[in-house]
Parts: structure tokens; sequence; C-alpha cells
């Protein structure tokens, strides 16, 4: 079974064209990290207004040397499969580089290993950050740039610990006057031309 | 053949069977200039222009063109606007793949009825008051997406933006009084063919616009909503434009028009019986389907496939998406002129083979298209298959002229709304459901392109054959001037109702092809009575 996922894979890649020299498969990589977010189950929060405060760090019962390879932690927002359905744009990939199950970066910090404390970020939920049910993850990366562990704030299903975040609506009000304004322009300037045009014709018939 | 004078075929003096259908002038023999009218260009009695200078703005036949495109041109942008920007707008409504499915279907529906209509209101108020009213009163329904929240705002705010494709109707109308019927294939097919450019040109247009919008500080959510006053705001500048330097006929403005009768001097239920009772138009209309239907499916679907499948930035996929619709400037024309070509040879059954050629290979590209896995193969593909989409659209405007000469109107719309028809039917099947993805989707739909094109073997006319037959040997049924004179009842014919369709008879015997054989030219100048 392995030999030919192994075959298949890398003639997947081969067809790739991209400037990335190999990919990581989800399934492959063992959580050694942990991760905690502020949101709780089932939160509400506004986009543009509420903060999410993450804390990240290395499992303590991790054998020592297992991190030597971690250089980067990028932690990310992703979305729960809920919101995957029927979006095709938001689909959990086993291939990582093709993956779209995490689409926004909430910080990228450099690894020290020599660091046991848990680092923590708090980060105002961007404006453009869709409505849907979110948990969080982080990737750390080696040297090359590929994903080497994980750890996420919700289980192995992505079932439990789930917080949603409300879009912001994008209208405003002075927009919404411009479009009436703009809109009864050209309604008046249309009937206002067909009814100056048919005086005129009236008046040249009675000359 | 004796050379007596009015003897059959003697009309045809001169003539040698291969004038083209898609001209850019007639010559003076064939349609006599009007020496006292004192236009830019020359024209023939009705004052229409007898010569198709595309570069000249003079007025007022040369301007029409111009206004008139750009109309349709704009209209089209409007239409395909939001395609670009799926990206960001499903993301800020929320949508799933089957909203935007259905917004798709939606922004091609509005139209087959509007088309519809357009007709009976450019012969109440003329071509120019159609245009105006229907772009100026469609031009509030763009500016409304800056208030749409939900998916089924989004739906229906597109389905009134898309009444406003019905300015194709409008602006074929207007050419054909202001163009000369020998030249108006040809000025149709441009018209037509650079207003379909929209569709591309607004995939370049609506990315850029909202980049500059971001730049300049606005979030991405609000930032597309503002985007949408460049198309709304050109709507209202070509409704002033064409208000104030548009004119409904040659010689002035619209009060003429009903007194020369141009408007429904037949009835239109016989016209519209003609039309509906004719096999051939039905064929033609689900042809058209998958021509200038599946050109409108894919302009709705293919920036948002290329942005998801091969992970581009916005602008890239849209100008891959542009480059789709862009193709039209020289496609269809290409279509129209490869369809002429075919016919001086092989005359009808020249075109129909041209027809099914150029719309299988489009569909075969198609079907590469989806299975595409790398950037350039997927660029290629598409390139192809637009050419070979839009080249089957001017194609077919090649044939429909000669189906009828009674209900060309009818069978021009009918068309029309056909293809609109195939492309909310494609859209529907195809890119609405998750159970395909768009890769698969559009394969399907190429599958479905080269089948739907099989019916054209079906088409046979008498007097010039069909795909795979020879016309017919009946002496009677052979000749043109029976099957146009057959839309006319005896009453009708009786009354010469029906002389125009005999003129258009004897003229569209090029459709012959080579077979065409004049009566030899008499061998004394003048004639024997005078």
């Amino acid at each position: 079974m392995e030999p030919t996922r192994l075959l298949l894979v890398s003639t997947f890649l081969t067809f790739l064209v991209s400037s990335c020299y190999g990919s990581v498969l989800f399934s492959s990589l063992k959580s050694t990290l942990i991760v905690n977010a502020s949101p709780k189950p089932g939160q509400v929060l506004e986009a543009g207004v509420d903060k999410i405060t993450v804390t990240w760090g290395l499992n303590q019962s991790i054998p020592a040397g297992v991190d030597s390879t971690y250089k980067t932690i990028k932690v990310k927002l992703c979305y729960a499969p809920v919101s995957q359905v029927d979006r095709a744009w938001r689909k959990t990939v086993d291939d990582l580089h093709k993956d779209k199950t995490c689409q926004f970066n909430i910080v990228a910090r450099p690894y020290n290993s020599a660091n046991k404390t848990l680092q923590s970020f708090e980060w105002i939920v961007e404006r453009d950050v869709p409505t849907a049910t979110y948990f969080i993850r982080a990737y750390a990366y080696d040297s090359e740039g590929l994903e080497v562990t994980f750890g996420q704030t919700t289980d192995a299903k992505k079932a439990n610990n789930l917080f949603v975040i409300n879009a912001i609506t994008g209208r405003h009000l002075s927009l919404d006057i411009a479009s009436i304004c703009f809109s009864a322009f050209s309604v008046l300037a249309l009937f206002g031309f067909f009814f100056i045009e048919k005086r005129k014709a009236k008046g040249n018939q009675g000359k | 053949m004796p050379d007596i004078e009015g003897s059959p075929g003697s009309s045809m003096h001169g003539v040698t069977g291969r004038e083209q259908t898609f001209a850019f002038s007639v010559a003076s023999p064939i349609v006599p200039t009007d020496t006292t009218a004192k236009f830019a260009l020359p024209v023939d009695s009705e004052h229409k222009a007898k010569v198709f200078k595309i570069f000249s703005l003079a007025n007022p036949h040369m301007r029409t063109f111009h206004l008139s495109w750009i109309s349709f041109f704009t209209c089209f942008v409007s239409t395909f606007a939001a395609a670009p920007l799926v990206p960001i707008i499903r993301d800020n409504l929320n949508l799933t793949k089957a909203d935007i499915g259905n917004a798709g279907v939606a922004s091609v529906s509005g139209s087959i009825l509007s088309r519809l209509a357009m007709g009976v209101v450019c012969d109440l108020l003329g071509p120019r008051y159609g245009c105006v009213f229907l772009i100026m009163l469609t031009a509030p329904t763009v500016f409304c997406m800056s208030f749409v929240s939900d998916a089924g705002g989004y739906i229906a705010v597109r389905f009134m933006i898309g009444f406003s494709l019905a300015t194709f109707v409008s602006c074929q109308y207007w050419m054909s009084t202001m163009f000369n019927s020998k030249i108006i294939g040809l000025v149709n097919g441009t018209a037509a063919g650079w207003g379909n450019m929209g569709g591309g040109a607004t995939q370049l247009i609506m990315p850029l616009v909202y980049d500059v919008i971001r730049k300049v500080g606005a979030t991405p959510f609000t930032a597309w909503r503002i985007a949408f006053f460049v198309p709304g705001c050109l709507h209202v500048i070509m409704g002033i434009l064409v208000l104030t330097l548009g004119q409904d006929l040659p010689d002035g403005n619209l009060s003429t028009l009903q007194k020369k009768g141009e408007v429904r001097q037949d009835k239109f239920s016989k016209v519209l019986w003609y039309a509906v009772t004719n096999y051939r138009t039905w064929i033609f209309v689900l042809l058209y389907g998958y021509s200038m239907g599946v050109e409108l499916s894919t302009d709705n679907v293919i920036a948002e496939y290329f942005y998801d499948r091969f992970d581009l930035k916005l602008h890239t996929a849209g100008i891959i998406a542009a480059s789709f619709g862009m193709a039209n400037i020289v496609a269809r024309p290409f279509g129209g002129y490869a369809s002429d070509f075919a016919a001086r040879y092989f005359g009808m059954r020249g075109r129909l083979w041209v027809l099914w050629i150029l719309q299988t290979l489009g569909g075969g590209f198609c079907i590469w298209l989806g299975r595409a896995s790398s950037l350039p193969i997927a660029v290629l593909s598409m390139i192809l298959f637009s050419v070979g989409a839009q080249a089957a659209c001017g194609a077919t405007f090649g044939i429909i002229p000669f189906i009828s000469r009674r209900s060309l109107g009818v069978i021009s719309g009918l068309t029309g709304a056909g293809g609109n028809f195939g492309s909310g039917l494609t859209q529907l099947i195809f890119f609405t459901s998750s159970k395909y993805s768009t890769a698969t989707g559009l394969s399907l739909m190429g599958l479905m392109i080269v089948c739907c094109t099989l019916p054209v073997t079906l088409v046979y006319f008498p007097q010039w054959g069909g795909m795979f037959f020879p016309p017919s040997r009946d002496s009677v049924k052979s000749t043109e001037e029976f099957y146009y004179a057959s839309e006319w009842n005896e009453d009708e014919r009786q009354k010469g109702l029906h002389s125009n369709s005999i003129k258009f008879a004897e003229n569209s015997r090029s459709e012959r092809g080579r077979r065409v054989a004049s009566a030899p030219t008499p061998t004394n100048a003048t004639p024997t009575h005078v």
C-alpha cells in the first residue's frame, strides 16, 4: 500500500507547475504542538471588532530532539467541515500544497526549542474573514518551508471546540446613498430628455 | 439557351454567383446610388449606407454603428461584471456553489424575455429609444449591487442586470435602418461580435478596478461593491450619448418610420407561424444554444475556475478569462467569412459543413479544457475553444438569413433567445451542483456541445441540399422561388405580397455554389424591343 501511494503521489507531483520541490501529506504529520485559543465553543465573534488570543507551544511529553527541525511556526484560521459543504474552494485535501482548509494567517514566529514557555498572540479578526465556523491550527515548518508537524484547537474529526465568526456586511450608508443618487439621475435624465424631445417634436409639428 | 428577352436566367446576366453574403460594400449596378443625397457615405434610395467604413465616425451611419455596438458592449460588461469578482463575493455573501450557479443562470435568463419584448419596443418607439430606455433603466439595477447582502439578493440583482442584454435586438434593428441589406450581414456580425467582447473585457476591467479601489484603502467586501459603480456609470454615459448623438433614421428621427410602412406590413401571426413550423428554425435554436450559449456560460465560470484550480491571483485569472471573450473581435467575423468562403464553392452545403466542423471542434477543445491540469495547456485549449464556439456563432448567422425570408426577424429573435436558454441550461446542469467539479463540468459541457451539434446534419434545403444529401431533382421543388414562395398562401401570392421573397430567391441562387450557371449573355447588346 505504501509504495503504491508513494508512486501515485510522486506521479501527481510531476504534473504540478509550481516552484515547490516537494509536497507534504497532512496524514503523514503527527501532532506535537499544543494550541489553545480564547473563543469558547460556539462563541460568535464579530470581524473587525473582536479579538482572539492564541497560545501555542511544544507538547512537553514529546521526547527531546524531535523539534530539532522546526524553524518557523505559522498559526492559521481554518474552516470547520460544516463551512466546507458545497464550497469546493475551501476543500480539505491531503496534499498540503493543494489544501484549502486554512486560508487566513494569524501570526508567524520563528521557533526556539530552548524556550519552553507557551507563546501567545492577540489578533483582531480581520475584516475580510467570511461568515463561517472555524478552528485554529498551527504548523511548524522546517528550513525548506515544508510542514513537519501541527497542532490544533479541535479534535482529529474537527467536531468540537469550534467557534463562529460573523463577517462585516461590506455595506456602507454612503455607498447606499450614492447608489440611490446615481440611479435617480439615470431615470430622471432619461424621462427628462424624452419629454423635452416630445415637446420639441410637437412644437415643430405645430409650426 | 436562346437569348430571348426575359428568358429564364437572363436577369442573372453578369452575376457570377460569387457575391458574398458578407461584403464591405455594394457595387453600384447592383444597388443604385442616390446621388442627390448629401451623406459622407454613398447611400441607396432609402438613404441606407452602401459602404461599411469601420473606422469612420460619419454621421449618421457610422456614428450609429459605433454608438450601437458600444451600448451593447456596455451591457455585456455589466451582465458579466460579477463573474471575475465571484471569489470575493462568495465570501462576503456566504454563497454556496448552488447559489453561484443559480446566479449565473439568472444572469442569462432575464434577457430571453426582454429580447422578445425589445422587438416590439423598437417597433413602437424606434431603436434609439429602445436602446436608451433599456440601458438607462437597467443602470439602477447595476448600482443595486451595493445593497446586496445575501444569496437571494445577489441572484435577483444579476437577473435584473441580465435584462440589458436585449440591447442586442435594438443594435441589430438600428443597423438595419442604416445599412443596405446587401452588407447588413457583415455590419450586424461585426456589431454582435464586438458587443460580445464585453464579456471578455469585463474580466479585465473589474479585477483592475477592484485592485485600484483596494489600494486606495477599502476592505475587500466594500471594494467589490464600489467597483460596480463603473459599469453603472458606463450605462448612464452611453445612454446620454445615444440620446444626444444618435438618430433613428438616416434622414432624422422616428416619426417617418411608421409612415413608410417599414413596420408590420405583414401579419405577425403569419410571420410567427412560418417561423415556428419550419423545422430548421428549431435546429438552429438548439445549435445556437451550444455556441453562443456555452460562450455565455464560460464567461460566467472561467475566471473563478482558473482562480481556484491553478491558484492564481484575481487579476491574473481575470486576464486569462478575458482572452476568452476578447477572441470575439476576430473569431466571430472569421466564422462568417469561413461560411461565405465555403459557400462560394459548395453553396449552402459548404456553409452547413463549416458550421458543423467549427462547432464540433469547439466542443472537442472544451472537453480538453476540462481535462487540462497544467496552466499552459488549459489556456491553449481555452483559446481554441473560444475560437471554435465564437466562429460557430458567426457561421450560424451566415445560414439564418436563408431559412426564411418572410420570418427572418422572428427566427433571428428565437435563435438569440435559444442562445440564452442554452446558457442557462448548461450552467444549471453542469455548474450548479456540487456533484461535479467545475473541471468535470467543462468536459461534460464539451461533450454536450458535440452531441447537440449533430442535428445540423438533418438540415435539408430542397434547392441546395443538406450535409449528406444533394439537392432535390424535382424540377419544381428544387428552385429557390418554390421554397421562398411557399411561405405565402394563394391569396397573398395573387396580391403580389410575396414579391420581395421572389427577389430574394433570385439573389440566393449563389447558395448553389459552383453549380450556378447564368444564361449566356446575348450577342447583341441592345434589347430586341425598346
